[in-house]
């Protein structure tokens, strides 16, 4: 044996795991924010409809406030669905 | 009681004096002797002699002098009047005679008739004066003999010989009595002004501009005290006046030119003290202020302009403002205009080199913060920041310094480099006084991201499958918000199994506290602590993750075992110039694991070199560092984070664009251009502005007006 480890430091940057990259209404990147918003991460995160459509939270609220009760993208009826 | 004594005397005279019968034989000097002892003829001569008082009744006498002064004072002021106007006068001489001799008694009188009677008459002193002053006057020579003698004799004290200064006070005192001193003044002046015009013209060609000053404020002094000691006070700001024209206000661009930024580069604070005290004193600011913004901003463009002393610049900077700071505050006694001026020129001269000045203070900072920056106590360092973020003040791409700054921060966050986090999050601080919350919002959370990853950390060792897994290997995971960071482009590298069993771990445990989130691993930013076996013994060395999968691929091999450059590759799936980066330091003569052989001598690694483990390798420490390369800037990375600024300023430009027309609806390309420079916090390039509008009209955003093309409307 010729070398072995004794500290690893690695880093990694975490993304949302989304698979489209922008959110469906506002056109912005998940990893960037809702374009109320200043300051992407924690504040502004997206969510999931039972119909597997993500948009940012803010945006689809803004949207099922107007009275709209489907999904933007397929006109199904809009569910949150909370991932574990 | 004299008093009474006397008012009895003047009463019993006026009453004599109005022809009264009434008669006061003897006033006996008794006090209110107002009774009177009658001796009766042959009074001596009769015996028994009898002495017979005879008591008369008191007479009120009060009434006759009730009004006596108010009248006898107008009776006497009308009869003066009259003498001198030669009218005849109702009085007799001898009535006014006892007049004036009953009110002045009183003193009060006394005082007033002396000025009724001056005003119509001089005094003896007057007159005198008077004929002395017809006859000097009348004699023109003699006057004119005086005066030209009195400036022969001030233009050779001036000279700096020594004259008789009484005589010339009591000749001065002597003209300012006979009240012809006037004209004298003018003369004086006008003498004064020709003898300086002279002088000036002179002594601004001979003299160094400190000398000439200096010479300027002696001739002051001595015209100051001149005029208290023997010319009159009141020509004391006349006289001071014609110098300070005759000798400054001439000359003031002279001055300036001839030796302003001699003096300011010698730092010569006396001199310039002076030369800011006279040019004051003759409203020659405007003039120096634009001599010495003149000079910071040619002074600062020539430190700017020598790239090849790029790296000093900051330093050089720094030491430039603290002089002319100095020069400001003591010589220029902290004037609020030159302070100005001083400021403007600044931010003008540091923006004339796009972006590298913004770059250079980045860095300074950095090297500052970084740990191993050694022989500085915390207030020189507090003191060097301070001084450098006074620079940064003047900055116009503020965007261009936050790039850099983050890429360093980051580096000295994650390589541990970081001196003090303390000290790091001051600067911060001082950053977002400077700039706002927005500007570090990103920089602050940095600092949150790495103090969430220690928690999490902290809390993935206390769990099961670290404690049972994870055995002889210290690991730590930073987990980084993406937008707070530089972009790092993933770098594939076939890891140790090992690796991948903890880096999976570490997602699971993750994934558990933040559900929806995905981990996409840095492998560039790793770094390892190896202990590597040589036969002189054991090193520790700190090297990056990818030189870690390098030295690692040794261990599989047998003692003196050679391998390829074109098979390190292969196994390890690093990128071929990635790779070669890393393995420099490798085989670097001062930390050499691996030992080359190479066909050819040249220091470029080639596919088919051999690389081996040098067992028998030394050297005196135990803890060696080989991953500096990581912790350094590369000219990519210098690259990449130009690019980044630039693609940012893109969107700025655009939203600045966009503001402006949604506002104005029409507006032509010239006005439009006029505006975007006074938004934009960067000076950006004409060119790049219209590339933007090309790209705003391709995406209908603007439209151009039909008849005209220059001029662009908004199209909503």
């Amino acid at each position: 044996m010729k070398v072995t480890i004794r500290k690893w430091q690695t880093v990694s940057s975490w993304h949302w795991d989304v698979s489209e990259e922008c959110c469906g209404i506002c056109r912005m990147q998940f990893d960037a924010c809702c374009v109320d918003c200043k300051m992407p991460g924690d504040d502004c995160p997206p969510v999931w409809g039972a119909c597997k459509h993500a948009f940012h939270m803010h945006c689809i609220l803004k949207w099922l406030n107007s009275n709209q009760q489907q999904c933007p993208m397929c006109r199904s009826n809009w569910e949150f669905v909370t991932t574990d | 009681m004299f008093y009474c004594v006397q008012k009895m005397n003047i009463f019993s005279s006026n009453i004599s004096n109005n022809g009264n019968n009434f008669q006061v034989n003897s006033s006996s000097g008794a006090a209110g002797g107002i009774g009177t002892i009658k001796k009766t003829p042959n009074s001596n001569n009769i015996q028994p002699q009898v002495k017979k008082l005879v008591i008369k009744n008191l007479k009120d006498t009060s009434k006759a002098s009730e009004n006596y002064q108010v009248e006898s004072w107008s009776h006497l002021s009308n009869a003066i009047d009259s003498i001198y106007k030669k009218q005849p006068i109702k009085q007799t001489l001898e009535e006014l005679y006892r007049m004036v001799d009953n009110l002045c008694s009183t003193e009060k009188y006394a005082t007033t008739l002396t000025y009724v009677v001056s005003k119509h008459t001089k005094s003896i002193w007057d007159i005198g004066l008077h004929y002395f002053k017809t006859f000097l006057l009348s004699s023109t020579n003699l006057d004119k003999k005086l005066r030209i003698g009195i400036l022969i004799n001030i233009e050779k004290e001036r000279n700096g010989e020594t004259i008789d200064k009484d005589l010339l006070h009591h000749l001065i005192q002597m003209l300012l009595s006979l009240q012809i001193y006037e004209s004298f003044e003018k003369e004086l002046l006008s003498e004064t002004s020709m003898f300086y015009y002279k002088e000036s013209n002179h002594l601004i060609n001979e003299y160094e501009t400190p000398e000439y000053l200096k010479h300027v404020n002696n001739r002051i002094a001595e015209e100051n005290t001149r005029s208290l000691r023997y010319i009159d006070p009141s020509t004391k700001r006349a006289i001071i006046q014609v110098v300070e024209k005759q000798m400054l206000e001439q000359h003031l661009d002279r001055l300036l030119q001839k030796g302003f930024n001699q003096m300011v580069e010698m730092d010569k604070i006396e001199d310039l003290e002076l030369l800011y005290s006279l040019f004051t004193r003759v409203n020659g600011l405007s003039k120096l202020k634009s001599a010495w913004g003149q000079y910071i901003k040619t002074a600062g463009a020539s430190m700017l302009a020598d790239t090849e002393k790029d790296s000093s610049m900051i330093e050089d900077l720094i030491i430039f403002k603290d002089r002319m700071d100095h020069i400001l505050n003591i010589s220029f006694s902290k004037n609020d205009q030159l302070n100005y001026s001083f400021k403007e020129s600044f931010e003008h001269f540091i923006n004339t080199r796009q972006n590298k000045p913004a770059e250079l203070i980045a860095k300074f900072i950095d090297s500052k913060l970084r740990s191993g920056s050694k022989g500085i106590s915390d207030d020189e360092l507090e003191m060097v920041l301070n001084k450098a973020l006074a620079l940064f003040r003047f900055i116009q791409g503020k965007d261009v310094f936050e790039a850099f700054y983050k890429t360093d921060l980051s580096k000295r966050l994650l390589m541990d480099k970081s001196m003090s986090i303390d000290v790091e999050k001051s600067v911060v601080l001082k950053l977002r006084n400077e700039c706002g919350t927005v500007f570090t919002a990103k920089l602050e959370g940095m600092f949150n991201d790495i103090e969430l990853s220690n928690e999490i950390m902290a809390s993935f060792k206390e769990c099961m499958a670290y404690t049972e897994h994870i055995k002889n290997i210290e690991m730590n995971v930073f987990v980084l918000a993406s937008s707070n960071w530089p972009q790092y482009t993933p770098l594939n590298a076939n890891l140790p199994t090992q690796f991948l069993e903890y880096q999976e771990m570490y997602r699971k445990f993750y994934s558990s506290k933040y559900p929806n989130r995905k981990l996409i691993w840095q492998n560039s930013l790793g770094q390892c602590v190896l202990k590597c076996f040589f036969q002189n013994g054991k090193k520790d060395t700190i090297s990056s993750l990818l030189q870690t999968v390098v030295l690692l691929l040794f261990n599989n091999l047998n003692q003196d075992e050679e391998i390829t450059l074109g098979k390190i590759q292969e196994l390890s799936g690093i990128e071929l110039e990635e790779l070669k980066r890393h393995m420099m330091p490798l085989i670097n003569s001062n930390t050499r694991i691996l030992s080359r052989r190479s066909k050819n001598k040249s220091k470029i690694l080639e596919i088919d070199d051999l690389f081996s483990f040098n067992k028998d390798f030394t050297h005196k420490l135990t803890r060696l560092k080989v991953n500096a390369l990581q912790a350094k800037e590369t000219v990519e990375e210098n690259k990449k984070t130009n690019e980044a600024i630039i693609h940012d300023r893109q969107y700025q430009i655009d939203a600045a664009i966009v503001r402006i027309m949604k506002a104005r609806k029409t507006l032509t390309h010239n006005l439009l251009m006029s505006e975007l420079f006074q938004q934009l916090r960067f000076t950006p390039k004409p060119v790049d502005l219209k590339k933007r509008i090309e790209s705003l009209i391709e995406r209908e955003y603007l439209g151009r007006d039909q008849n005209n093309p220059m001029s662009y409307h908004y199209l909503a």
